[in-house]
């Protein structure tokens, strides 16, 4: 078994590096926030930086396409994919049931979580002492999340009765939640981290409650979004990105921003 | 990708729930705006140095700065000061609403006024005269001659702005208000389907457009008895 897998993935190597060839004028031009840290932004010199850039580089390099980024607001990307602004999604976009009737995903490169942030002094009980959800601890709770991302559909059927505010980034939803206009806010907890808690900013705020995983609304995680009937193309960046998480380059591309892996394991 | 007619049906009675919030932020500014206007006008046209200054470098930078930043200089800006948020203007501030319609009084109070600065200047000089003629004084003839012709004059220009104002209402979505726009917003997101969606915002737009501008000419009709023989 073992030679005949190492002689497909040979034999599939000699497929990719002629493919590589052959298409060598081959472009894709993908789609991202550009203002998500830490997954898609722009450092200080202007350069794309983070976790989907890493790996929407590191595909392009693989299936030899030269990778081409679009910026593009969340709300608008989709609809953009699809009016063929750009030809792949890499923005963090977790795979539903939803979306999948729109556009296809590739193999996923990134677990999908979301997680409650609010003031330490608000004493806040969203959930209760063995992590299910206490919807009385959300009444007279305001909480902030961007517009159509997973979270919405999770506290929509979990806490229907929730109070919500829509924001279009998430750089206004933390300059709300310290200004007091929201009392607590789901969102990713890794890149809250990063962005807002870890800050002077964030002193005096913390995550609340468990990291939620549910597969039902957040799906197999993150994948790479494209046109449906692009079956060929899915095939090569599924193959790439399954390459990446075998190897340990998506491992790298973890390690690179947090102290823990961020990519499917199994 | 096929037109779904179906989703623009099912769409606008959803947005009913925005229109209700644009038709508040649409009244209010333009009243609250044209106080504001009436206000900086006389300061404006009035004999004080003193008081013309503030009111020319208050309209210059209400007209001068995009509406977009204003409201985001209120929202978020405002917000950021420690002394702002423990003030007495907090409760008002921290509420996305009403920043929505500070920007948009603030803005439409700086635009009236010029509009009202017009038609003031517009009044004919012989009216006036034929009043001095009659032995009323200065205020006299400013409240019963050239107030009304003002109003009369400056009435196709102020349709105007209150049409533009409540284009720029839909601004009011992008800090997280559930207007029209907001709620059309919303749906896009769900659906993926811009076009429908956008449409069907459109419309409502286009139905309210069409209740300002019969309220409008009303009003010009009405204040226009004057030229009728």
């Amino acid at each position: 078994m073992k030679t005949i897998g190492i002689l497909l993935t040979a034999v599939s190597a000699v497929i990719l590096f002629g493919m590589a060839q052959t298409a060598s004028a081959e472009t894709l031009r993908v789609g991202t926030e550009c203002t998500y840290a830490p997954f898609n932004y722009r450092d200080e010199n202007g350069q794309l930086q983070g976790y989907d850039i890493d790996v929407g580089n590191e595909v392009g390099k693989r299936i030899g396409a030269e990778i081409e980024w679009v910026c593009q607001k969340w709300d608008g990307m989709i609809p953009s994919l699809l009016a063929n602004k750009f030809d792949l999604i890499a923005a963090s976009m977790s795979i539903t049931d939803k979306r999948l009737k729109s556009v296809d995903f590739s193999a996923p490169y990134r677990v999908s979580i979301g997680q409650f942030i609010g003031a330490k002094d608000k004493k806040l009980n969203l959930f209760k002492a063995d992590g299910s959800v206490n919807t009385a601890g959300f009444s007279g709770v305001r909480i902030g999340l961007e517009r159509s991302t997973t979270y919405e559909e999770w506290i929509k059927a979990k806490v229907p009765s929730a109070d919500i505010a829509y924001y279009d980034s998430n750089e206004a939803m933390y300059l709300d939640l310290k200004a007091g206009r929201v009392d607590a806010i789901m969102t990713n907890p890794m890149k809250a981290f990063l962005r807002f808690l870890s800050k002077p900013d964030g002193a005096g705020f913390e995550v609340i409650g468990p990291q939620i995983a549910e597969q039902e609304y957040f799906g197999i995680g993150v994948g790479i979004a494209l046109r449906k009937d692009n079956d060929a193309l899915k095939a090569r960046i599924s193959d790439a990105i399954v390459a990446m998480g075998k190897d340990g380059t998506l491992e790298k591309f973890s390690l690179k921003i947090f102290p823990f892996t961020i990519h499917p394991l199994d | 990708m096929s037109f779904d007619i179906a989703l623009i049906i099912e769409s606008v009675p959803k947005m009913l729930v925005g229109v209700g919030i644009t038709l508040q932020l649409l009244f209010l500014s333009t009243l609250f705006g044209t106080l504001l206007a009436i206000v900086t006008l006389l300061m404006r046209i009035g004999p004080f140095r003193w008081l013309r200054w503030p009111a020319i470098a208050y309209i210059y930078f209400f007209r001068g700065t995009p509406m977009l930043v204003q409201i985001f200089v209120i929202y978020y800006g405002l917000a950021q000061f420690e002394f702002v948020r423990d003030s007495f203007l907090w409760p008002a501030l921290r509420v996305p609403f009403w920043c929505a319609i500070i920007a948009f009084s603030l803005n439409v109070g700086a635009y009236t006024a010029e509009i009202l600065r017009g038609a003031v200047q517009g009044v004919e000089k012989g009216l006036l005269e034929a009043g001095s003629a009659l032995g009323l004084t200065a205020r006299q003839r400013f409240i019963h001659i050239t107030t009304p012709i003002a109003v009369r004059l400056s009435l196709p220009a102020y349709g105007n702005e209150i049409i533009s104002l409540m284009k720029s209402t839909a601004l009011a979505s992008t800090i997280t208000i559930f207007d029209t726009m907001g709620v059309a917003r919303t749906i896009m997101a769900q659906t993926f389907k811009p076009y429908e969606v956008f449409i069907s915002a459109a419309i409502i737009y286009l139905v309210i457009v069409w209740f300002i501008q019969m309220g409008i000419a009303l009003a010009e009709r009405r204040f226009g008895r004057y030229m009728k023989r």
